[in-house]
């Protein structure tokens, strides 16, 4: 299966998903208008890696800023990762990133670590 | 900067044969108020990107420039998808909404403003969101939230669900609001949201 890249720009993410060492990257910021439309080939791409039992998923939010439609868009992408290892197909790891003093980028993961049922890292970005 | 300043076209029934355009009025009353920043008409993601940077030079917190970007790119994107005035946008091939978003500040809060045109039904439905949102508190409002991002978003969505929770986190205080009726029958909806200048890292 291929790579899936998608170059960042102001308004839109860095998407760096690797289908053969299941390392799944998405930093940057994410405002774009239409979510919907820009999340979609992220969708189809993790709904076609998923079709595939033993992986072992991992993946990195690296955020430092996201409007609440693309929050919903990555409420979403962890209810179908949920679902990957719920149904005993593979394991996945979530790492999220955040800056030291950005106490809400913190308070975001905690509270995607509170509504899914995924191994959530919390991890604070060295400056 | 998108800085057009023809008023009359967000308000309808005040026609610009009756009171003439002034652009040093314009300043001085954005001077007045201590407002830094106006956007007005069709404010996109790019539009929202230079807000960004020259937001993030202001304020020398980093925390309350982050919050005030918040609710700069929701009440705009509010605008965005549900102002009842559309303008055809080139780059998205698709009708938009146009309003008007301000940056300014008093002496204790930076303060972010918008408004657009709205049906009067939506206007008011976003209201009562807004009243209800301005009875929680921060614990209430977190748990709203996620309660709202779990349910799939309504079709035809007038907005006043999670972008004005996201606000009213964001913001620490009330949202105020103001429904403006116009002649047409519609109304021109306000938002004002306030960020303390004085929030510090712990909070």
């Amino acid at each position: 299966m291929e790579n899936l890249f998608i170059k960042a720009d102001t308004f839109i993410p860095e998407i760096n998903f690797n289908a053969q060492t299941g390392e799944l990257n998405i930093s940057g910021e994410s405002y774009h208008e239409y979510t919907l439309e820009f999340y979609q080939p992220v969708f189809n791409w993790l709904t076609e890696y998923l079709k595939t039992p033993g992986r072992n998923i991992v993946l990195n939010f690296c955020m430092s800023y996201y409007n609440t439609s693309t929050s919903r868009r990555f409420l979403e992408m962890f209810d179908m990762l949920e679902e990957y290892q719920e149904q005993g197909k593979g394991i996945v790891t979530v790492n999220w990133y955040y800056s030291p003093e950005d106490v809400d980028m913190k308070e975001s993961g905690e509270e995607y670590a509170e509504d899914v049922n995924l191994n959530f890292n919390l991890i604070a970005l060295v400056k | 900067m998108n800085l057009i300043i023809n008023y009359a076209q967000i308000l309808p029934s005040m026609s610009a044969t009756e009171q003439p355009f002034s652009i040093y009025q314009f300043f001085s009353q954005l001077k007045l108020h201590h407002v830094s920043m106006v956007a007005q008409g069709l404010i996109s993601q790019d539009i929202l990107s230079l807000i960004a940077l020259s937001l993030r030079r202001r304020p020398d917190n980093e925390v309350v420039a982050r919050r005030l970007f918040a609710i700069v790119v929701e009440l705009s994107q509010n605008i965005f998808h549900y102002s009842a005035i559309k303008e055809f946008s080139v780059k998205d091939q698709r009708d938009t909404g146009v309003g008007i978003v301000a940056v300014g500040e008093s002496k204790t809060h930076y303060l972010v403003a918008s408004g657009n045109v709205a049906h009067a039904e939506n206007a008011a439905y976003v209201a009562k969101q807004c009243d209800y949102i301005n009875t929680l508190d921060s614990e209430e409002l977190r748990q709203y939230y996620r309660e709202q991002r779990r349910k799939p978003a309504k079709v035809g969505s007038v907005g006043g669900s999670i972008g004005l929770i996201e606000v009213a986190r964001k913001s620490g205080e009330p949202i105020h609001y103001e429904i403006i009726p116009l002649e047409d029958g519609n109304v021109f909806l306000i938002f004002v949201a306030k960020v303390s200048k004085a929030i510090s890292y712990a909070d």
